[in-house]
């Protein structure tokens, strides 16, 4: 009996967390069986069960693997697109004292909005279909990386720049072997934050200026009540957005283990 | 840096403010002069000052508003009063945080977004459908903050104030309270973005009035001039309340600006 007790200790944290987690799908399932549920809930009403047989339907019949690809495509495109804008831009702005304080209202103005505002706008710009859902997508992404390449590169320790400055280093080689590395913890931290909004912006972009994609699927499933594809594409998303996390995580402990201290950004 | 007589605060507010005003000058003047105006496709500073007249004394702006802000305020009060009280005991309690950090992460990474026709549909249109979907959303980011915030608090603090023989209270308003504000006031100025998602999702939804509907109207009728005013109030709105956050956060907690920067 003491052993158990000792191996729950050692594994409480992974016991309890897992265990509510269970207990929570459990209660869940038995609900509709334990209460009658009023008319109108329960049209809309669905249980882990049919939901996990739900997704596996969905992926084994290959149903879900084009709209899969679709959205993954307007993932990829606007965060890549999005790092190619805002890293020069960053190291300039953070190099730049005046153009950093032009573009500063625009910014914050842009960072501060969510991007879902501007979305009937882009539709009538880009149109129904995926290049909306990237814009979307890169706008979203593009703050967080922004910002933090700039809060970065202004951070860095100066003593490091006027020592190479003072060796003849030119912008172009202070850029590449102080001011870079020093902020890479930064730029990754920006990273993180942009992925998660990337995510928020395929599902939004396709939710209303798509007719493909994984978000367009929800949309359309739910537009015809069917609750079971809503909670599979949410839990997809969910996979996809708690995997890339932990991708970046490891990412940042790995670079960042020759620091001192950890850097915190917001 | 310094510019003559100017302090660096009034250059760097000079210069934004003169990047704004030409910014609209030259998109007034580049639509006027240079480029061939397509209303259909943009508009211009000048149409959008008329749709500002126009919304403003019909006083249709107000009342979209007014119909958004309702649900906002409700939903973001339900989430400050579920949230906080939630971090804290998931900071405090170390078992309760083992059980509910892995499902509340999990949930805070799903796009709960998406489940907005869903609660409209089960909710329906009005007040209470908004209100439970801008819960969702702003809740978590008060969760983890005071969550995070209560973690924060150094032990050592603890201990003084036990040795100097303060009571449990004395403990929660002079030493958790304290540390855990800042987190918490950075957490609402997440949740306050998640929130203005939550309005305009379910407007876009399904709604005949407020502020989010009005946008996908006007964008719908080809009134671009209004549109354009309907997207420049909501940049308003989210930049006083995330900037008002800003300010809170550095006037609450002077000593936080070095590390949070």
């Amino acid at each position: 009996m003491n052993r158990y007790l000792s191996q729950y200790r050692e594994n409480e944290e992974h016991i309890l967390g897992w265990g509510f987690i269970v207990l929570f799908l459990l209660a869940w399932e038995l609900t509709p069986h334990l209460v009658a549920l009023p008319k109108g809930l329960a049209l809309f009403f669905t249980t882990p069960y049919h939901i996990a047989l739900k997704l596996f339907d969905m992926v084994t019949s290959g149903e879900v693997a084009f709209h899969f690809y679709v959205s993954g495509s307007e993932f990829v495109i606007g965060l890549g697109l999005s790092i190619l804008v805002a890293l020069p831009l960053g190291l300039v702005m953070g190099r730049f004292y005046t153009l950093n304080a032009m573009f500063d209202p625009f910014v914050t103005a842009f960072n501060a909005t969510p991007r879902l505002v501007f979305l009937p706008l882009v539709v009538l710009w880009f149109g129904f279909g995926i290049w909306s859902t990237v814009v979307i997508v890169f706008i979203g992404a593009l703050f967080p990386l922004l910002i933090n390449t700039y809060e970065g590169v202004k951070n860095v320790d100066r003593v490091l720049v006027n020592v190479v400055r003072s060796f003849g280093a030119n912008e172009w080689q202070l850029m590449k072997i102080v001011v870079l590395p020093n902020s890479m913890p930064y730029i990754i931290a920006g990273l993180r934050l942009a992925i998660g909004r990337a995510i928020l912006g395929v599902v939004v972009g396709e939710f209303f200026g798509s007719d493909q994609g994984v978000g367009f699927l929800m949309a359309e499933a739910a537009g015809n009540y069917i609750v079971d594809v809503v909670f599979a594409g949410l839990i997809l998303f969910m996979g996809i957005s708690l995997v890339m996390t932990m991708a970046v995580k490891k990412l940042e402990d790995r670079l960042s283990r020759w620091r001192p201290e950890q850097v915190k950004t917001f | 840096m310094r510019f003559g007589v100017l302090s660096e605060r009034s250059v760097r507010f000079l210069l934004g403010a003169g990047a704004v005003t030409g910014f609209f000058l030259v998109w007034e003047f580049l639509l006027t002069f240079v480029f061939t105006f397509n209303p259909f496709f943009i508009t211009k500073p000048s149409l959008m000052w008329d749709a500002t007249g126009d919304l403003i004394l019909s006083g249709e702006l107000w009342k979209d508003l007014y119909i958004s802000g309702t649900p906002f305020v409700f939903g973001f009060a339900a989430a400050v009063v579920v949230g906080i009280p939630l971090g804290v005991v998931m900071g405090w309690r170390r078992r309760v945080a083992f059980a509910l950090d892995p499902f509340l992460t999990a949930l805070y990474a799903s796009p709960l977004v998406a489940l907005a026709p869903l609660l409209i549909v089960m909710f329906g249109v009005g007040i209470k459908g908004k209100t439970i979907l801008i819960f969702l959303l702003a809740v978590f980011p008060f969760i983890f903050n005071a969550f995070a915030g209560v973690r924060s608090v150094d032990t050592l603090l603890i201990n003084v104030v036990r040795s100097l023989g303060g009571k449990e209270r004395d403990l929660y308003f002079k030493v958790i309270l304290p540390s855990t504000l800042p987190y918490i006031v950075a957490g609402a100025r997440i949740a306050i973005g998640r929130g203005i998602v939550g309005i305009i999702v379910g407007e876009f939804y399904a709604a005949s009035e407020g502020i989010g509907h009005a946008l996908i109207w006007f964008g719908d009728m080809y009134q671009l001039g209004h549109m354009f005013v309907c997207i420049l109030v909501l940049m308003i709105v989210a930049v006083i309340f995330t900037v008002g956050l800003r300010k809170a956060e550095l006037a609450i907690a002077p000593w936080r600006t070095q590390e949070t920067r």
